[in-house]
C-alpha cells in the first residue's frame, strides 16, 4: 500500500531523511519511533508528496510525485496540531475539505457526528480545546472513507483523557482494515496501535521491528522516563543499556523499561555511574494485550 | 471624445453632401455659370437675383452691386479652377449660396469668394472642398455671417485660410463655422468685430497680424493648434470666448507676442497646451495688459511668458488644476506683473494657505515654487513623469528641504480663497450624467454580484437532510 | 465518546477522488475570496480607496465642476496619481501575504497534505484575490462615479470606464509580483516588508531613477520611453491617458515620439507590457512554488 525507495531528503547540509526504503502492505499499522529531528515528519511530508525529495515513493501504486492529488486522495493525514483558518467555523471549514474530497455534505455532518462534534458548526476552529482541533483533524481525514491514514503524534498536544479518545478511534480504524503510519513518542501507543515500528535516528531507518522487540513483554512492564541534563543523556542511555535495560532516547527525556515493581533501578543504575537524575516521571500502566506477549 | 466628434462631423459632411445631390438631381443637369451671368446682367443694381436651384459651373465675377441669393439650393462649382466667385463691385451682398471647388494652386490663392470693394455682405453660405474660403482684400465695411467654411482636407500647412482679411477696417465677422482651414487671419485691418464664431481643427483659430482695436467675443476655438494669436496687435479686447484643447506644438489658448493694451476678459481657456502666453507684451511704455476673470484649467500650462514680460495686471482670474499654473519661457521671473488690483488677487488651485477672517482673501501669499517646473524647463523630456507620484515625491522634497526650493516664479499678496464666479457665455457639453449613473452602479452590482456568487458560504446541510455537493 | 464510530456504511470499493483541476482551483479562490471578505485589509483598502477617490473627483471638480465642459478626463488625471499609489499597495500586499502567511501559521502544509497540487492551490489563492480587489475597486470606483455624475451631471463615461479597466488590470499585476514575493518567502512580515519596497521601488525609485539618468546620460525619447514602459504604473499611466486623449503629447516629447511612431498600436503596446506584468511574475511564482523544495 505504501511504498518507499531510497528515500533522501536534505535541508542544506543537514540528511533529513536519507535512503529509506520500506513497503507497508494493506491493512499494516507502523510506527515511527525516534528523537526529535530523528525526520519522522520530514519521511512523512515525504511520503505525502508536499515536499521535494529525491528517490520514490507511492501510495496505492499512485506515484507521490507524479500524480500527488491522487495520491493524496488515498490519504487521511492527521498533524500534530490542526493549523486551519482560526476564524472560520467548524461547518465551513469541514465543508471545504468534504469538497476539495469530493464528498456531499451529508457524509460532511455524518464524519463530524463520528468524532463526537456535531452540533459544534457554529464554533470557530480557534474556540476549539486540543482535543477537539484533534478530533476535527481526524474527522478532515476520514472524509472520503481513505484506506491509507497519517498520523503526525497526533497526541502529542492532548492530556490523558484527549489522548485516550483519540487512540481508541485509532484502533477501531486499524480493526476496519486501514493502513495507518503514524509517529509517536509514546510507548504506550506504539504498543497499542503498531504492528511495525521503525526506528529513525538521523533520517535512517535503524530497525525495522515490533513493539514487543522494542519493549520485550513477557512480564508486565512500566515505563519510567528520566529527565537528564542533555550532555549526560548519551552516557546515561549506555549506562542502562550496559545494565540490561531497553532504552529509547527521545525528545523528553530517557525512556526506560522496567519491569513491575523495579522502577527505582535505572536510578540505582545512573547513581552508580554517577549520574544525576533531576525528574522521574511514570507512564501510565500499559494495558498490554494478550495477543501481543 | 474624438472619435465622437469625427463621427459628428461625417455625419453633417455626409447630410450636406445628400442635401447637394437633391439639388443636382432637382436640375438634372449641370449648368454654365453664364446662366448667372445673364441673369445679373439683366437686374438693376440693388435687386434681388433668386438663382433657381442647379449646379452651376464655372468663374463668376460680380461686377454689379445686387443681392445674389442662392435659396438654399444653388450650387456654384469652380470646378477646381481659380476662385469661384469674385465681387468687384461694392454692396453686392451673397446669401445661402453653395460653392466648392476652388483651384488648388497656392500662388494665386484662389478662394471660394474674393472681395476687393467695400460694404459687402456674405451671409448663411455653405463653402466647402476650396483652398481658401473667404478672402477680402481692401473690402473694408463687409459683413461675413453665419457661413460654414470647410477647407480642402490637406496637410495643415498646405490648407489656405478659412477667412482672411486684409486691408479691411470696420467689418463684422458673426457666427462663421470654419473647420479644418490654415486660420482665420486678419492683416492690417481694425476694428472689427468678431463674435461669436467657431474654428476647430485649424491651425491658428483666430491670428491677428497688425490688427488694432478690435473686439473678439464669444467665440469658440476648440480643437486647433492655436486658439487666438495676436501680433503686433494693439487694443485689442478678447471677451467671454472659449479656447479649448488647442494643442499643437505651441498650443496657445491665448498667444500675445508684441500687443499693447490687450484687454482678456472673462474666457474660459480650458486644456490647451498652453493657457495664455505672453511674449514681449505690452511692449511700448505707459501700456499695460489686463487680464481678468478668466477660467485658466486644465491647461499643461496655465500661463507661460518670456523673461521680459511686465506690467500685465491679472485678477480675479481662476487658475484651476493646470499642471503648472505660471511658468516663465527660460529662466526670470514674473515679479513686475501685478497678481492683484485693488487687494483682489486670483484663485489658484495649488494655494495651500487659509482665509482665516472669512474676508474672500487668502491670508498667506501664493508664492508658488516648483521644482519639478523648474525641472521640466531644463529638461522637457521629464514631462513623460507627469501624474505620477514621483512628481509629487520631488515637490515634497523640495517643501521639505529649503536649499532645492526653487525661487517663486510669481507673487500674489491676495490670492482668492475660492474660485471667483466666472459666467461663461459658452457652456460645455454635459453629456450623459446617467450613463454614468448606469456604468456606476453596475460597477457596484457586479461587485454584489460577485460578492454573492463567489463569497456567501454555503454551509452544512442540516444532519438529516441528505445534502449534496 | 461512545458515538465515536469509524465511518462504514460507504461502499468499501469507492475510491476517494482528487477534485478536477478546474475544481481545486474554484474552491481554493472562493476560499480566498471568502477569507478576503472577512479580512481586514479589504475592508480597509475598499474604504480608504473609496473616500480618497470621492474627494480627489470633488477636489478637482471644484469651482468647474457644474460647468463639466473640461470632460472627464482631468478628473481622471486627478485620479490617476491616488491609483498608482493605492492599487498598487493593496495589490502587493494582499499578494505577498497570501502564501507566505499561510506558510507561517502553518495552515499551507496541511492544505497541500489533501488531494490537491501546489499549482492548483497557488491559483486559486490568485484568482480569490483577484475577484475580491477587482470588487474592491468596483466599489470605490462605482461609488465615486456615482458622485461624479451627480456632481457634474455627466463626464465621460468611456474614459471612466478605461481608466476602471486598466486600474483593474494595474491591480492584477501587482498581485502577480505580490504572489511572487510570497511564494519566495517564509515569513508573512518579511514578505510585506518586500511588498512595501517594491512598491515603493516602482512607486518612486524606478521613476525617479529615470528621470536622473535621463538627464545625466541624455538618454533619447526612444530610451525613456522603452524603459518607462517597463514599469507597469508608467504603461498603465500612459494606457489611461492614451485612451483618453487619443494621444500622449500631454507626457511631452517622449509622448509626442510614442504616439508618432506606434499611432494606432500604443494602446496596445502599452496593454501588453501590463499583460506582460501579470502573467511573467505569476508563471514565475507557479514555477518555483512547485519547485520549492520546503513547504
Amino acid at each position: 500500500m505504501i511504498r518507499a525507495v531510497n528515500i533522501n531528503k536534505r535541508f542544506g547540509q543537514a540528511h533529513a531523511v536519507s535512503n529509506v526504503s520500506f513497503d507497508i502492505q494493506a491493512g499494516g499499522s507502523v510506527a515511527l519511533w525516534g528523537s526529535n529531528g530523528a525526520g519522522k515528519t520530514t519521511l512523512l511530508r515525504c511520503l505525502l508528496g508536499v515536499i521535494r525529495f529525491r528517490g520514490m515513493a507511492d501510495i496505492g501504486g499512485l506515484d507521490v510525485r507524479r500524480r500527488g492529488p491522487h495520491a493524496r486522495a488515498l490519504v487521511g493525514y492527521v498533524p500534530q496540531e490542526l493549523a486551519f483558518h482560526d476564524d472560520a467555523r467548524l461547518g465551513s471549514a469541514i465543508m471545504f475539505f468534504a469538497r476539495l474530497r469530493r464528498v456531499s455534505g451529508a457524509r460532511a455532518a455524518e464524519s463530524l457526528a463520528a468524532v463526537g462534534l456535531n452540533g459544534h458548526e457554529r464554533k470557530r476552529v480557534r474556540d476549539l480545546s486540543g482535543g477537539m482541533k484533534q478530533r476535527l483533524a481526524l474527522a478532515v481525514a476520514l472524509l472520503s472513507d481513505p484506506p491509507v491514514i497519517f498520523l503526525d503524534e497526533p497526541t502529542s498536544n492532548l492530556d490523558a483523557s484527549g489522548r485516550g479518545e483519540v487512540v481508541e478511534a485509532l484502533k477501531r480504524l486499524r480493526s476496519d482494515g486501514k493502513t495507518l503510519l503514524f509517529a509517536s513518542h509514546r510507548p504506550d501507543e506504539v504498543i497499542l496501535l503498531a504492528d511495525r515500528v521503525f526506528v529513525m535516528e538521523q533520517g535512517k531507518v535503524l530497525s525495522d521491528t515490533t513493539p514487543s522487540a522494542l519493549w520485550p513483554t513477557e512480564k508486565p512492564v512500566q515505563i519510567v522516563r528520566l529527565f537528564l541534563t542533555k550532555a549526560s543523556e548519551a552516557e546515561a542511555a549506555d549506562a542502562l543499556r550496559k545494565a540490561g535495560h531497553a532504552v529509547h532516547l527521545n525528545g523528553r527525556g530517557l525512556c526506560v523499561a522496567v519491569p513491575r515493581g523495579h522502577k527505582a533501578e535505572p536510578i540505582a543504575t545512573l547513581a552508580r555511574s554517577q549520574i544525576e537524575v533531576r525528574d522521574i516521571e511514570v507512564l501510565d500502566d500499559l494495558q498490554i494485550p494478550e495477543a501481543k506477549q | 471624445m474624438k472619435p465622437v466628434q469625427f463621427a459628428i462631423s461625417i455625419c453633417l459632411f455626409v447630410t450636406s453632401l445628400t442635401h447637394a445631390e437633391k439639388a443636382m438631381q432637382a436640375t438634372l443637369n449641370p449648368v454654365p455659370v453664364s446662366f448667372v451671368v445673364e441673369l445679373i446682367e439683366k437686374a438693376e443694381p440693388g435687386d434681388v437675383i433668386r438663382v433657381p436651384p442647379g449646379v452651376y459651373e464655372g468663374n463668376l465675377i460680380i461686377r454689379k452691386p445686387i443681392i445674389l441669393d442662392g435659396g438654399q439650393k444653388a450650387i456654384f462649382d469652380g470646378l477646381g479652377k481659380a476662385t469661384v466667385i469674385e465681387v468687384v463691385a461694392e454692396g453686392v451682398t451673397i446669401r445661402e449660396c453653395a460653392i466648392r471647388g476652388s483651384g488648388m494652386d497656392v500662388t494665386g490663392e484662389p478662394s471660394a469668394i474674393r472681395v476687393i470693394a467695400a460694404n459687402v455682405t456674405i451671409e448663411s453660405n455653405t463653402i466647402e472642398d476650396v483652398l481658401f474660403g473667404i478672402d477680402l482684400r481692401e473690402a473694408p465695411s463687409a459683413n461675413i455671417r453665419n457661413n460654414v467654411i470647410r477647407c480642402k482636407d490637406l496637410e495643415p500647412g498646405r490648407r489656405g485660410d478659412g477667412i482672411r482679411l486684409w486691408w479691411s477696417h470696420g467689418c463684422v465677422i458673426e457666427g462663421n463655422v470654419v473647420q479644418g482651414s490654415r486660420d482665420m487671419v486678419f492683416w492690417y485691418s481694425e476694428d472689427l468685430q468678431i463674435l461669436r464664431n467657431t474654428v476647430t481643427h485649424s491651425r491658428y483659430g483666430l491670428h491677428f497680424m497688425y490688427s488694432h482695436n478690435t473686439v473678439l467675443e464669444e467665440n469658440d476655438l476648440n480643437g486647433n493648434s492655436v486658439g487666438v494669436y495676436l501680433m503686433y496687435s494693439n487694443g485689442i479686447t478678447i471677451r467671454g470666448n472659449r479656447m479649448q484643447n488647442n494643442r499643437g506644438a505651441s498650443g496657445y489658448g491665448i498667444g500675445l507676442k508684441d500687443c499693447d493694451d490687450i484687454t482678456i476678459t472673462g474666457n474660459a481657456l480650458l486644456a490647451n497646451r498652453v493657457g495664455v502666453y505672453i511674449d514681449n507684451s505690452p511692449s511700448s511704455i505707459n501700456s499695460t495688459g489686463l487680464i481678468e476673470s478668466n477660467m485658466i484649467a486644465f491647461n499643461e500650462i496655465g500661463l507661460l511668458a518670456t523673461p521680459n514680460t511686465h506690467d500685465n495686471v491679472f485678477t480675479r482670474n481662476a487658475f484651476v488644476e493646470n499642471e503648472e499654473q505660471a511658468v516663465t519661457h527660460g529662466r526670470g521671473r514674473l515679479v513686475t506683473n501685478a497678481f492683484s488690483r485693488g487687494g483682489v488677487g486670483n484663485y489658484w488651485s495649488d494655494y495651500a494657505g487659509f482665509d482665516l477672517d472669512s474676508d474672500g482673501i487668502g491670508d498667506v501669499t501664493y508664492e508658488p515654487k516648483s521644482l519639478f517646473g523648474v525641472m521640466l524647463a531644463k529638461e522637457p523630456n521629464l514631462r513623460l513623469f507627469v501624474h505620477s507620484p514621483a512628481q509629487q515625491a520631488i515637490e515634497f522634497t523640495a517643501r521639505a528641504l529649503p536649499e532645492l526650493r526653487p525661487e517663486s516664479t510669481l507673487i500674489d499678496p491676495s490670492p482668492l480663497a475660492s474660485p471667483p464666479e466666472i459666467k461663461l457665455e459658452i457652456v460645455g457639453t454635459g453629456v450623459g450624467g446617467m450613463r454614468m449613473f448606469i456604468f456606476s452602479a453596475s460597477l457596484l452590482s457586479f461587485a454584489a454580484i460577485c460578492i454573492a456568487v463567489m463569497g456567501i458560504e454555503r454551509g452544512m446541510p442540516a444532519q438529516n437532510s441528505g445534502g449534496r455537493t | 465518546m461512545s458515538s465515536m464510530t469509524a465511518p462504514s456504511d460507504l461502499p468499501k470499493k469507492s475510491v476517494p477522488a482528487a477534485p478536477t483541476r478546474v475544481g481545486g482551483i474554484t474552491l481554493f479562490a472562493r476560499r480566498e475570496f471568502r477569507d478576503a471578505l472577512a479580512s481586514k485589509w479589504f475592508l480597509l483598502y475598499t474604504v480608504a480607496f473609496t473616500v480618497l477617490a470621492v474627494a480627489v473627483s470633488f477636489l478637482s471638480l471644484s469651482g468647474v465642476g457644474s460647468q463639466g465642459f473640461a470632460g472627464f478626463s482631468r478628473t481622471a488625471a486627478g485620479l490617476l496619481n491616488l491609483i498608482m499609489l493605492v492599487a498598487p499597495l493593496m495589490a502587493l500586499t494582499a499578494g505577498a501575504s497570501s502564501i507566505a502567511s499561510e506558510r507561517e501559521r502553518g495552515t499551507l502544509l496541511y492544505l497541500l497534505a489533501q488531494p490537491v497540487s501546489r499549482a492548483q492551490l497557488l491559483l486559486g489563492k490568485y484568482f480569490g484575490l483577484a475577484a475580491a480587489l477587482t470588487c474592491s475597486l468596483c466599489i470605490g470606483f462605482g461609488i465615486s462615479g456615482g458622485v461624479l455624475a451627480w456632481r457634474t451631471g455627466g463626464v465621460g463615461v468611456g474614459a471612466y470606464a478605461t481608466l476602471v479597466g486598466f486600474t483593474v488590470l494595474l491591480a492584477l499585476a501587482m498581485l502577480s509580483v505580490g504572489v511572487l514575493i510570497s511564494v519566495g518567502s517564509r515569513r508573512s512580515s518579511v514578505a510585506t516588508g518586500i511588498a512595501l519596497f517594491t512598491w515603493l521601488a516602482l512607486v518612486f525609485v524606478s521613476d525617479l531613477g529615470l528621470m536622473a539618468s535621463s538627464v545625466l546620460f541624455k538618454l533619447r525619447v526612444q530610451e525613456i520611453f522603452g524603459l518607462a514602459t517597463l514599469n507597469p504604473l508608467q504603461s498603465f499611466k500612459m494606457a489611461v491617458i492614451v485612451n483618453m486623449n487619443a494621444s500622449l503629447d500631454v507626457l511631452g516629447p517622449v509622448g509626442a515620439y510614442a504616439s508618432q511612431t506606434l499611432g494606432n498600436g500604443l494602446p496596445w503596446v502599452l496593454a501588453s507590457s501590463l499583460a506582460a506584468w501579470i502573467i511573467l511574475p505569476l508563471a514565475l511564482a507557479v514555477v518555483l512554488f512547485v519547485r520549492r523544495g520546503s513547504v
